[in-house]
């Protein structure tokens, strides 16, 4: 195989390591692209102690892992990352940048392509690599079930922020060996301009729908605020969460924290229960990883439907109290 | 107090949330869409309103699209948004994120000069790329945080907290300063119809165009833009599914009888699945 | 002179107005509506979020504290409420158009500071009472009368079928004043309910609207200043009619909003109802009723932004209100009817919001001049346009 010289760089977002495994998925994805020519996967870490990271990246994928490590980087701040890459991307002059679309990710990586003044797509579901070594970047676009294709043809590096998920990491192979630059940070960093007062981790409040073994979820098509409050009902007899749409949460029948969709959770259980929903794709793009989808719906066009494992054409709220009055019986039987 | 000089950048939306797409032509029947104010800045300009409230202070909306878009101004104005410019001009139309931000930051350091506080929405919801409010700051040079749920202010000083991938932080900055504002906290108030009356007797929206700004059209538009939209098109996860009509009680009879196991093991509990089976 | 086009696009303050008002209902009464009609009951939570935001003082001028919007904005406003729910744009526009625009028009400027603040507030919700058991369209059949005594006047009689007769805070009381000639000697009174003498009967048991509080209200030596007489003594009828003029608008809005939503929800039920393994919508009848439809509603549409145009113009827009309100609640029983037809066995049940927009269309046809007086009006008045 030819071999290129320009780097596929990945940035180390390392900081929810166990629940957030893009920077995984993406040396996985790299990986994948390097094929076509060649180019060396790299990972890019910054922090304080990181070293357990750089054998993990290498182990997963990784080539080459850029590191720069210093007690001062404890803090995970936006924008002394910034900082930092834009110095390392103009030393060092990858080919292309992957960033996990990862809170920080989608802050930090805008920042890095405006100083790079380069091309940034957002919230990527698909990477390919043409035959003129160009990334054909997927993302969704217009809020419908629309995505579009995107290039940086001639900008560099091409820079894309990719969607937690979409891609699947790879074995881990402790054997693997990789090429460790530790770069030396610069003697004079900037002040940081925005403080950080304070960070606590907050999992253990928030994520009860995203490991819920069994979501129901309701759409406008339930009705009314009423009626949407049975589902709450079906979801304790099952032992499960309540999501909702966006619509739902603006009409104020479940609150934010439910909100299912790229603005709020994402899930994957092993059973959802879909109640009257269409199916815009910022609602059915946060469910993609559920096992098995049990949709209800009038239309049977609706996305949600052609998403399901069973679709039902019938009304939501009717199916809503006929379930929970059968579920009711079989416990009890 | 010292009274902030905020600017608020919104854009217009199209309304649905699914597109009307001609499936026959393979593209966006964008006309028949009617326009909104993004939510997020919409919860952007709520976020100011309330400082305003709070501690007195003057805003400024701005947003770049075609003229019809002067309508999010007079809605931001019929709100209590003090002033309105619109960035209109066929050569600045196509821009990416990259370019919109300089664009609107020409106008901004031309416009509003002396301004404290730059809010944006954290994400629009037609392209959804949460990339100008950062953008933004880097091009005006000022420290930025985005995904911002409450704010306070402190003289010139702000704190603010937000949630980041799991993380609760707060944070402070000296202003100037940017943040971008989720649709979690800040939920916008309703208009009134004074208001709206009053926003279209006493308008005050200032129309500006790339000459206006001293911009050349090299460096706006799609023309300067470093993406390129190769192609647009409609996706439905088509799967092998079972659909099922009819009588309620049919169907979910039916349910419990060939997919009975698969709720069983998700609700970790041995459902009577099989009517006869006993 | 110069031939101006007629422009048919909605300048944007007009969308603006029709978007900010749909947002509101949507959100606080589309949850609601429904159970607002199952229960009968009047939405105060929801009155109240409307009192900020001006919903009570739409035509009432600035320095009354109204929000001073022309009438198309005001019809708009009134088609959303009851786009969503009827019976609440039936309590906003009869609070408005003839609870409180009487005083606008009619009011000295001591009357209009004393009433229209609380009025334009929604402190007080307004009422209009001309109907009794033996006179409605004939109004020179009134019998409620009001007797001088001294520098007051002192009300006896029953008004029947009030709107916002449950909740109103002041009524406009159409009263006879001269015993001896009572078809010319009618006048107006603005009554507060905390007046001694003045009292609220049992709320109706209505078909439709049945979120209003309709009532009979009683007024049993009711006492009240002179200054509270609206207009000259003897001017009722021109109070009256004037305040009809501009109610007519307001219940032609308020059919063309229940009109709408029927067409709405017919489209969609048609898209997703199958027979014959295919949408109903693709069948050509139901397009045929689908095109009905949407061009009655246009039409009358255009109809009643006429009749608004010409009171902003200043010119005489009675006729043309009375046509606009004619047609606007024709075609709401119409569309209505049609809409149940075209959701069949669901459209006659009480799951589906299309049997509440049938029973709601049915009294715009009735109230605030029936169909036959507003043919009766737009007849007398091409009759007497000189040949």
């Amino acid at each position: 195989m030819k071999k290129t010289g320009k780097e596929i760089w990945v940035f180390g977002d390392y900081r929810n390591y166990f629940r957030n495994r893009v920077t995984l998925q993406l040396l996985a994805k790299a990986t994948d692209l390097s094929k076509k020519a060649g180019n060396p996967v790299c990972a890019v870490i910054f922090g304080s102690n990181v070293e357990e990271y750089v054998n993990e990246y290498i182990a997963h994928g990784a080539e080459k892992v850029y590191v720069m490590d210093h007690i001062s980087l404890k803090g995970y701040n936006v924008e002394t990352y910034v900082i930092l890459m834009e110095m390392l991307a103009k030393k060092y002059k990858p080919e292309m940048v992957l960033v996990g679309a990862t809170c920080f990710g989608r802050e930090f990586a805008p920042r890095v392509a405006k100083r790079l003044a380069t091309g940034l797509t957002a919230d990527c579901v698909d990477l390919e690599m043409n035959d003129d070594g160009l990334l054909l970047q997927t993302a969704p676009a217009f809020g419908g079930n629309i995505l579009a294709k995107i290039i940086t043809p001639i900008h560099k590096p091409q820079m894309a922020t990719v969607r937690p998920g979409v891609f699947k990491e790879l074995p881990h192979n402790y054997q693997a060996t990789g090429e460790v630059i530790t770069v030396p940070i610069p003697k004079k960093l900037p002040e940081n301009r925005v403080r950080l007062i304070s960070s606590r981790h907050e999992s253990a409040r928030i994520n009860k729908i995203e490991d819920a073994k069994i979501v129901v979820c309701g759409g406008r098509g339930m009705g009314s605020k009423q009626k949407f409050r049975k589902l709450y009902a079906l979801a304790e007899l099952l032992g499960g969460e309540v999501g909702a749409t966006r619509p739902v949460v603006y009409s104020n029948w479940a609150d934010h924290d439910s909100l299912i969709g790229q603005a709020g959770r994402q899930i994957k259980p092993l059973l959802l229960l879909s109640f009257g929903i269409s199916g815009a794709i910022q609602h059915t793009a946060a469910l993609m990883d559920a096992k098995f989808i049990i949709a209800v719906n009038k239309n049977p066009d609706a996305p949600m439907m052609k998403m399901a494992d069973i679709a039902i054409v019938a009304d939501a709220n009717q199916v809503c109290s006929a379930l929970i009055r059968e579920i009711r019986r079989r416990i009890r039987e | 107090m010292t009274m902030l000089k905020m600017v608020v950048c919104i854009k217009q939306v199209p309304m649905v949330s699914e597109l009307p797409w001609d499936s026959r032509t393979g593209t966006l029947k964008r006309e028949i869409a009617e326009g909104m104010m993004n939510p997020a800045c919409k919860h952007a300009l709520e976020a100011a309103l309330r400082i305003k409230h709070e501690h007195g202070g003057h805003i400024t909306v701005i947003t770049m699209g075609p003229p019809m878009a002067a309508e999010v101004l007079y809605e931001a104005l019929t709100l209590g948004a003090d002033r309105g410019i619109l960035l209109t001009d066929k050569k600045m139309a196509g821009a990416d994120t990259l370019i919109t931000s300089f664009t609107i930051a020409r106008a901004i350091e031309k416009e509003c000069p002396g301004f404290d506080l730059v809010i944006c929405g954290s994400q629009t919801s037609d392209s959804e790329t949460a990339q100008v409010g950062p953008q933004l700051a880097e091009e005006l040079k000022i420290p930025s945080a985005a995904y911002i749920e409450s704010l306070e202010c402190r003289g010139k000083t702000i704190r603010m907290k937000r949630l980041s991938d799991d993380f609760l932080e707060t944070l402070e900055m000296d202003l100037p300063g940017l943040v971008t504002i989720t649709t979690r906290h800040f939920h916008p108030r309703y208009a009134t119809l004074s208001g709206l009356e009053e926003a279209f007797q006493f308008s005050d929206i200032t129309i500006l165009s790339a000459e206006d700004l001293g911009l050349s059209p090299d460096c706006i538009g799609m023309k300067a833009s470093p993406t390129r939209i190769l192609d647009v098109f409609s996706v439905t996860a088509e799967k092998e599914n079972y659909v099922m009509k009819g009588a309620v009680k049919k169907i979910l009879e039916e349910v419990f009888e060939k997919f009975g196991d698969k709720i069983s093991s998700a609700m970790g509990k041995d459902l009577k699945t099989h009517e006869h089976s006993d | 002179m110069g031939v101006a086009a007629l422009d048919f696009n909605p300048c944007m303050k007009h969308k603006l107005v029709r978007k900010t008002v749909r947002e509101f209902v949507e959100t606080e009464l589309g949850p609601i509506a429904h159970e607002m009609d199952k229960d009968a009951r009047f939405p105060w939570e929801v009155a109240e979020k409307m009192r900020s935001l001006n919903y009570f003082g739409l035509q009432i001028p600035k320095e009354y504290g109204g929000a001073g919007l022309d009438s198309i904005s005001y019809a708009i406003s009134i088609e959303e409420i009851s786009r969503v729910s009827a019976a609440m744009g039936l309590c906003v526009t009869v609070h408005n158009s003839v609870g409180a625009y009487p005083i606008v028009l009619f009011g000295t400027e001591e009357q209009k500071k004393r009433f229209l603040p609380k009025l334009a507030s929604g402190e007080q919700i307004g009422a209009f009472c001309l109907t009794e058991a033996n006179a409605g369209s004939d109004a020179g059949g009134v019998e409620t009368n009001a007797v001088k005594d001294g520098s007051d006047y002192v009300i006896n009689g029953t008004k029947i079928f009030v709107t916002n007769g449950g909740v109103c805070g002041c009524a406009l009381i159409f009263a006879v004043t001269d015993a001896q000639n009572p078809r010319k000697a009618a006048s107006v009174f603005m009554v507060e309910k905390q007046t001694p003498g003045f009292s609220v009967g049992e709320i109706e048991d209505l078909c439709g609207m049945r979120a209003n509080p309709v009532s009979s209200l009683f007024f049993e030596d009711c006492r009240v200043p002179e200054k509270n007489l609206l207009g000259r003594r003897g001017d009722g009828l021109k109070v009256g009619l004037a305040a009809l003029d501009t109610g007519r608008i307001g219940i032609a809005a308020q059919a063309l909003g229940i009109a709408q939503a029927a067409f709405e929800a017919s489209v969609k039920y048609s898209k997703e109802r199958q027979q014959f393994k295919r949408p109903i919508s693709s069948f050509q009848t139901i397009q045929n009723y689908l095109a009905d439809m949407a061009i009655e509603i246009d039409a009358a549409r255009l109809l009643l932004y006429k009749a608004c145009a010409y009171k902003d113009a200043g010119k005489n827009f009675g006729p043309e209100a009375a046509k606009a309100k004619l047609y606007c609640s024709t075609i709401a029983s119409r569309v209505t009817g049609l809409a149940v037809q075209i959701h069949g066995g669901y459209g006659y049940s009480k799951e589906y919001d299309v049997e509440r927009y049938f029973r709601d269309a049915k009294v715009t046809e009735i109230y605030e001049g029936t169909s036959e007086v507003q043919r009766m009006v737009v007849a007398r008045h091409l009759l007497s346009a000189p040949v």
